[in-house]
């Protein structure tokens, strides 16, 4: 019996090996992500459509790195020996990191020898990524900030459902009609609401049309030396509009990032609220029938602002593995990931923006437009911005957006007053560049 | 019990000792190899390449780079942690952090396990909820109390009718903490305490009975002396875990409102995979190091004078 076991077992060994040989080797080539839940079957949806239209030739291995700060942590201890993997998709705030480092092949690279085309990606998106005209990476899952505002509350308050509030007089201003209180005073529903999120923070930096940091905003060919938001007056607007919604009642605090306010706002504790563009469908989905979802333009923070958002999310990085068979895989797979057809999927999965004008014309996409005219907004809003309010790269960018949280709570808990948060901030912010600066 | 005292073998004597040969000389150290190759590889080794690190700044791939500064002999990163009011700050709250929950880890452990000591119908239903966060994983728990302790949708709030900000206030977010800590650290707690209150001696307790010593008596007068190992044992397991919590601070608040959760633990672990900055971080981790250890010198001659082992 044992013997038949083994004979069988050696056969099927045999069989395995002469059956690899047989067919050609396909060029594998493995790919980092971070996106979980429902962003992670789409991605692993479109690897696995990949693999079978390129079946023989290239397979990727797709593997989920945990979040974007885990997957560049794996990738800065694993650099010193060998790239790890071949395509990677890396956040917004890891750029300056990347370009720094060396060890990525810019996408110019492979465009420029192919002559591909590039002008059908949304010049607003494709700017974040390009510096000193080198498209370093490819957009993939870019999103901006938005404002969600629930209509069904604008109605019961008396206010034109299809007006959004655009800066931060009027949703003071409309907040004040949208709260709710009980007989004894308490707040059953807050007119507005926000998650402590540094990435906002940013983002009024540019829509106000000032820059985060010196040196061209970072994307100069030295890199930052000094934050620049202290001497803007910048850093004060976005702390004093905190202060005002604090102090006046307005708002109650909903920790950093922005998990805790979506949750408000979807079981309707808060009337007016801002999240990614990326949220817009788990936001619809979440609310259901509850109420019906408004969407806004990301609001100034004085009435005359001029500036413009810029995008956030993440990008796919070639890293240089030396290997070019795997480098020319890479680019296919990397082509394949943005062509109209998987990004108007993309789109409808998630609600990351389409990264070329081509999608548009996918009818994918044309339909889910129609079925969610909301994200009309978030096309509209990127369209609106222009290349100049990119947004800042810094290197030390995930320790600055963890200063600003921690300060905005400082300043919002009474312990500091706006000019000493605006100082200490920029203080600990440029001590970071500093150090880095002298140790890189 | 005194049983290392009975196999102690009877010394060996009449015989001459050989001469010792060189085989002789190194076997001793032969036994010790393979612990010293686990401790060296696992902590010796990176406790000198911590103390090492510590008087660096490193790169962005946390490589020692700099000579942290050669006119303070190496010990910039130091001096910065020790004249930095956030340093102390965190000092301060990991401090209150760690007196709470081992204090609160321990009473609730007690409490629950008297109260489960006797027999009756349910007992070993209560014992197991009271035993069971030990088998919940810290994150999990977090995830969990943070829907709990959500400002406007939380059902802490709501059973309350308040409008309290858990974990975004100051005055509250340490004690939301502390509580959820508690929580976890009570189920080891009951089993530890549980087990030891079944060692102690009935014949005790009878003997006081007739003596006509009543409940509190007899837990002030027998109970708590002869359970001092298990609690004496229990507090250093809790005042080490509550200096080692992370994940619920991580999940709640990421130390913040500003620094208020900020505890050591936690700093460490922004310094060092968050910014980036080792050698900051080790030079945190050596003065956890050093608090720790004067913590439990304190401790053992503590229990010299206090606890009493029959």
């Amino acid at each position: 019996m044992r013997k038949l076991l083994s004979l069988a077992l050696a056969l099927c060994l045999l069989l395995g090996v002469t059956s690899a040989f047989a067919a050609q080797p396909a060029t594998e080539i493995t790919f980092w992500h971070s996106m979980g839940g429902v962003n992670g079957e789409a991605i692993a949806k479109m690897v696995e459509d990949f693999n079978a239209a390129y079946e023989g030739k290239i397979k990727v291995n797709v593997e989920f790195q945990g979040s974007y700060d885990d997957a560049i942590n794996k990738v800065k201890a694993a650099g010193m020996s060998a790239m790890p993997a071949d395509v990677m998709q890396i956040y917004d705030i890891g750029s300056r990191f990347m370009i720094d480092s060396g060890w990525a092949l810019p996408m110019q690279m492979m465009i420029d020898t192919e002559e591909y085309d590039i002008s059908q990606i949304e010049p607003n998106i494709a700017a974040y990524y390009t510096i000193d005209d080198i498209l370093y990476s490819m957009p993939f899952n870019s999103s901006t900030p938005l404002l969600y505002y629930n209509k069904t509350a604008f109605e019961e308050a008396g206010l034109d459902p299809e007006v959004a509030p655009k800066n931060f007089d009027e949703i003071i201003e409309f907040a004040e009609k949208l709260t709710i209180k009980d007989a004894e005073g308490k707040v059953e529903r807050y007119g507005f609401g926000m998650g402590n999120y540094g990435w906002f923070f940013e983002q009024w930096q540019g829509k106000m049309a000032k820059h985060y940091v010196d040196n061209n905003n970072g994307r100069g060919e030295e890199p930052a030396t000094r934050v620049v938001f202290d001497e803007s007056g910048g850093a004060k607007a976005v702390f004093e509009v905190w202060k005002k919604l604090i102090d006046g009642g307005i708002i109650t605090y909903l920790g950093r990032g922005n998990n805790d306010a979506k949750a408000a706002f979807i079981s309707g504790n808060i009337a007016i609220t801002l999240e990614s563009t990326a949220a817009l469908k788990s936001l619809l989905t979440n609310v259901g029938d509850n109420f019906e979802i408004g969407t806004g333009f990301f609001p100034n923070i004085h009435p005359d602002d001029e500036g413009g958002v810029s995008i956030g999310g993440g990008s796919l990085w070639m890293l240089n593995t030396g290997d070019e068979a795997r480098q020319n895989a890479s680019w296919e797979f990397v082509k394949y990931m943005i062509s109209p057809d998987v990004q108007a999927f993309w789109n409808a999965q998630t609600g990351y923006f389409p990264i070329t004008v081509a999608t548009h014309e996918v009818e994918a996409f044309k339909e889910n437009l129609a079925m969610y005219p909301q994200f009309g907004t978030a096309i509209e809003q990127l369209h609106a911005t222009k290349p100049e309010f990119a947004g800042a790269l810094l290197s030390v960018f995930p320790e600055a957006r963890a200063l600003v949280e921690q300060y905005t709570e400082r300043l919002i808990n009474g312990e500091l007053s706006v000019e000493d948060t605006v100082t200490n901030l920029a203080r600990d912010i440029n001590s970071a560049i500093e150090i880095y600066n002298l140790t890189n | 019990m005194s049983a290392h005292q009975v196999d102690r073998l009877p010394a060996r004597t009449g015989r001459p000792r050989p001469r010792k040969t060189f085989y002789d000389l190194i076997e001793p150290y032969l036994f010790l190899a393979p612990a010293f190759a686990v401790f060296g590889v696992f902590l010796f080794y990176p406790f000198a390449r911590t103390i090492y690190l510590s008087t660096f700044l490193t790169d962005k791939y946390g490589n020692a780079k700099v000579f942290w500064k050669p006119e303070n002999l190496g010990l910039q990163n130091y001096i910065d942690l020790l004249t930095s009011d956030q340093f102390w700050a965190s000092v301060l709250v990991t401090f209150q952090f760690v007196v709470i929950v081992a204090l609160g880890g321990l009473v609730i452990g007690l409490i629950t396990s008297l109260l489960t000591v006797r027999k009756y119908p349910g007992v070993t239903f209560a014992s197991a909820s009271y035993a069971m966060p030990v088998a919940i994983a810290s994150a999990a728990a977090s995830m969990a109390f943070r829907m709990i302790l959500h400002p406007t949708n939380g059902l802490l709030n709501i059973l309350l009718g308040t409008r309290i900000n858990w974990t975004g206030d100051p005055a509250w977010a340490l004690f939301s903490v502390s509580v959820l800590t508690i929580w976890l650290a009570s189920g080891i707690n009951f089993i530890f305490i549980s087990a030891g209150l079944r060692n102690v001696p009935d014949e005790l307790y009878e003997s006081a009975s007739i003596d006509g010593a009543n409940y509190w008596r007899k837990l002030f007068s027998i109970t708590l002396p002869s359970i001092s190992p298990t609690l004496f044992f229990q507090i250093i397991i809790n005042i080490i875990g509550a200096f080692q919590s992370f994940s619920q601070i991580r999940l709640l608040t990421q130390g913040g409102p500003g620094d208020a959760t900020n505890v050591i633990v936690y700093a460490i672990y922004r310094d060092a995979f968050f910014n980036f900055r080792f050698g900051t971080a080790a030079a945190r981790s050596i003065i956890l190091f050093l608090i720790v250890l004067v913590i439990t010198l304190i401790q053992f001659s503590f229990e010299k004078r206090s606890v009493h082992y029959s």
